[in-house]
């Protein structure tokens, strides 16, 4: 495990080297930098607070991803690329995690030192901050104890060696740990800044410091402008080379294509209407999320408990590829399983194509129509009233619309559709108060589990409590036995989400995926699918007129 | 007039009450909670944040201290900025709608009298076809459309002004513009109605059969008497240019209370909605005490302690 990380680096430096020789290349023929280094970007959102143990937003996520930098780096095509942490050594058991520190500093000056990431981390878990993303050091040693206040924030598994020597203990092997102490939740944070402001800590831009390749400035904690300016103190500042980000809120679609179009931002995320007229303009970049849009079945009791034909039927009777391509029509993808594709892979395997059950997500009216009547049979009755929860967003009402149309052509069936405030479908659906719902999830990080885990059978997620023993032991050997074993670990997920698939526990709908313009003279700029979503730090502006 | 202003100012705070307590207790039926990422959360985390935010108390509690805190200036703490007070976040961006009101208001109001009363002095002519044709469009055309092709036409293709964001003075002209029209409108046709009534008075014959010039009789007799009227639609009006600037300053993206609004709307955030509406409320009864101590000055026949007097 620890030659792992040498060989990534390695991989990061080569690309580092022809990247430059690129920019090399590139700067003698046209790509020569513009003067202005100063890139406008658009939120549609206010940024809420930039404590990292407070984070749980896009805005905020995507803005310390920016202004912070963790032990590791979420580089191009979601690989690791060295952060704080020079290099790592994971133990042959995947308990124990060494991280060597380079030498770097805050924003202020101060030396960044483990010491900062252990009272960082301890802060987020500590009861008293109430993170609401506290869960995702559930691996740590003593991470429930210290979360509960039963044991002493000091007990959690991590601690410094040292100034530049920090070693975490876990309770259980986690190979995707790696993909976490790159997320904000895991940053270090200065101990005596966040004393210092106490409770204002992080609510102003002033009220911080940052170590990353930029600083915030002029956010006065709730006005809908601020910027990203170029932060000298840190360790690799010469390879960033925009001077300044800087950010607006735009609520309006139609204000934001506006603004582009007379260049007052150099980005814009287009919603359907817009991305069908735009689709052909040579900004276009299409940014895939790692989320998944799915249709649960309430199977507590009523018509969908052990009712495989009924879901079949369902599934079947829905044709994703129309619903992505005529009805949503923004860019977004039919799936091929509940995990999207491009969020993990294997050897160059894609998961969502090692685990295809092409029964789960295809369109087949007759067989659905056979299903439908034998599930009927089954249920002994031979009509019933189902409701279908969603979303008043647009997107949840073009789906709830066009399921309807789709299951219009079951016999027997009676659709009550229902879109409500997202609070409200979260709460009825948490209660099991509907039949059939739709609901969507976004990875936290680049890996399967992010979304396998999601159904098991006491997940609070699993809102339609959809059980299935086999389902159960595949994630739990791919979080316990089989966490240190690539391979093992790989198969089992691929199994578990096959069987999800043969049992239609759920009906996969769309991946959402959005198209963003981007103005021609913007490079670098790097998109993930999961987490933190932007990273500016190799960005930068050629030259235009 | 002193009796009656103390007297108004008691309702007023008795008016204030009952929206308080109404809101609140409207805003506790509703669904929603401080809570992000509520399923991965244990019970006892789950406590301890609403414990931050007060939410523990019974709710008889929560009101008691939150209409002690509201008459001190608190409105408690905002659900979607972390650790922001919600008076600190409507008092920095009341200026803007403040602003954009103020100047609607004054760009909407008095030119609609003066067109209202071109209208009525040049009755059937083709002026008066104009102006009507002029305030149907402004009462027809709702503001967020006219704000649309605002920005597309003047913005966009002229590029005259700036399409959106906040910044200096020619920053507001699009969005006043859009919010003005229909109170200009308003006021325009309120204002030819009422002053063509007044011109066929027999006061307005007399005062010209006393050899009173016609701008005289027009300005000291018919506009005086026909703003009676208008000054009763001024609380309406300026119901109607909070309202819209909801939309106008989304579209614009301005930084007000009325965009803050819909966005503590949309995330549930409770103590921003109810401090908010509480804003409002007192600004709108604010206006309608202004309209009734101009209409007391107008008109001498309304004075209200008349009897006394």
């Amino acid at each position: 495990m620890a030659m792992q990380f040498s060989k990534t680096l390695t991989l990061a430096a080569i690309s580092g080297a022809s990247l430059l020789l690129f920019s090399a290349c590139g700067s003698k023929s046209k790509r020569q930098l513009a003067d202005d280094q100063t890139l406008h970007w658009v939120e549609t959102a206010d940024l809420p607070t930039m404590d990292p143990s407070k984070s749980t937003d896009v805005v905020s996520g995507g803005a310390l991803n920016n202004v912070d930098e963790g032990l590791l780096r979420i580089g191009q095509g979601s690989k690791l690329r060295p952060g704080i942490a020079k290099a790592y050594h994971v133990s042959k058991d995947g308990k124990t995690w060494t991280f060597n520190l380079r030498h770097s500093k805050w924003s202020n000056g101060a030396p960044v030192t483990a010491t900062d990431f252990v009272y960082g981390w301890r802060r987020t878990v500590k009861p008293s901050t109430a993170a609401q993303f506290a869960y995702l050091y559930n691996h740590v040693k003593n991470y429930d104890a210290v979360n509960k206040g039963k044991k002493a924030p000091s007990q959690l598994g991590v601690e410094a060696h040292g100034k530049y020597q920090l070693v975490v203990t876990l309770s259980r092997p986690q190979s995707y740990f790696k993909y976490l102490v790159a997320s904000q939740a895991f940053l270090p944070q200065n101990q005596q800044v966040v004393n210092k402001y106490g409770a204002r800590y992080a609510t102003r831009s002033g009220n911080a410091v940052y170590n990353g390749p930029f600083k915030l400035t002029g956010w006065d904690g709730t006005n809908d402008t601020w910027t990203l300016k170029k932060n000298d103190q840190y360790w690799d500042a010469k390879a960033t080379k925009l001077k300044a980000v800087k950010y607006r809120v735009i609520k309006d679609q139609g204000t934001w294509l506006s603004q582009y179009q007379t260049g007052k931002v150099d980005e814009l995320m287009t919603d359907g209407t817009q991305y069908r007229h735009l689709k052909t303009s040579p900004d276009i970049h299409i940014r895939g999320s790692a989320s998944m849009f799915y249709l649960e079945f309430n199977q507590r009791n009523g018509f969908f408990k052990n009712n495989l034909d009924a879901r079949k039927a369902i599934s079947l009777a829905i044709d994703k590829q129309s619903l992505t391509h005529n009805i949503l029509a923004d860019g977004s993808q039919a799936p091929k399983g509940l995990v999207p594709q491009n969020l993990a892979k294997k050897n160059g395997v894609d998961f969502a194509d090692a685990a295809y059950v092409k029964s789960g997500t295809t369109y087949q009216l007759t067989e659905a129509r056979a299903l439908w009547r034998k599930a009927l049979q089954q249920s002994g009755k031979s009509s019933v009233s189902l409701d279908l929860l969603a979303d008043d967003t647009p997107n949840g009402k073009k789906t709830v619309e066009f399921i309807q149309s789709q299951l219009g052509k079951l016999p027997g069936l009676k659709l009550i559709t229902a879109t409500v405030p997202f609070n409200v479908r979260l709460s009825r659906s948490t209660q099991g108060d509907f039949d059939m719902v739709v609901g969507g999830w976004i990875a936290d990080f680049p890996d399967a589990i992010s979304f396998s885990s999601l159904f098991t059978s006491n997940n609070a997620y699993n809102r339609g409590r959809w059980q299935n023993k086999a389902y159960d032991t595949d994630v739990k050997n791919a979080e316990g036995k089989d966490a240190n074993n690539p391979d093992e670990r790989w198969n089992d997920l691929v199994n578990a989400e096959k069987t999800l698939m043969q049992q239609q526990g759920i009906v996969p709908l769309y991946q959402r995926t959005q198209a963003q313009l981007l103005k021609p003279y913007v490079h670098g700029v790097q998109y993930f699918p999961t987490g933190a979503q932007w990273d500016f730090s190799r960005a930068y502006i050629s030259n235009h007129q | 007039m002193a009796k009656y202003l103390v007297k108004r100012i008691f309702y007023l705070l008795l008016t204030l009450f009952i929206v308080i307590t109404v809101t609140f207790f409207l805003m506790k039926l509703l669904p929603g909670t401080p809570l992000q990422n509520q399923q991965k959360l244990s019970p006892s985390q789950q406590h301890l944040i609403l414990k931050q935010y007060g939410l523990t108390k019974p709710v008889w509690q929560q009101y008691l201290i939150y209409v002690g805190g509201v008459f001190q200036g608190n409105f408690g703490t905002s659900f979607q900025f972390s650790d922001q007070p919600v008076s600190y976040l409507i008092s920095s961006r009341i200026g803007p709608s403040l602003l954009l009101g103020v100047q609607a208001m004054i760009i909407g109001v008095i030119p609609g009298i003066l067109v209202g009363a071109l209208g009525a002095i040049k009755k059937n002519t083709w002026v008066d076809t104009t102006t009507t044709i002029v305030s149907i469009l402004g009462i027809s055309i709702p503001s967020f459309v006219l704000a649309v092709l605002l920005q597309y036409f003047v913005g966009l293709k002229l590029q005259w002004f700036p399409i959106a964001d906040w910044g200096g003075f020619s920053y507001t002209v699009l969005p006043t513009i859009a919010l003005a029209a229909s109170p200009f409108a308003d006021t325009a046709r309120f204002t030819r109605t009422e002053m063509v009534d007044v011109l066929n008075s027999d006061y307005i014959e007399l005062a010209r059969a006393k050899g009173l010039s016609k701008w005289g009789v027009i300005y000291h007799h018919a506009l005086r008497n026909s703003l009676i009227p208008v000054v009763t639609i001024m609380g309406p009006l300026a119901v109607n240019i909070m309202t819209g600037s909801m939309v106008i300053e989304n579209i614009f993206s301005i930084p007000g209370i009325g965009e803050q609004f819909v966005k503590s709307i949309l995330t549930n955030d409770y103590p921003t909605i109810m401090a908010v509406t509480i804003v409002y409320s007192v600004m709108l009864m604010v206006v309608l005490l202004i309209t009734d101590i101009v209409y007391g000055i107008i008109d001498p026949r309304i004075r209200i302690s008349g009897k006394s007097n």
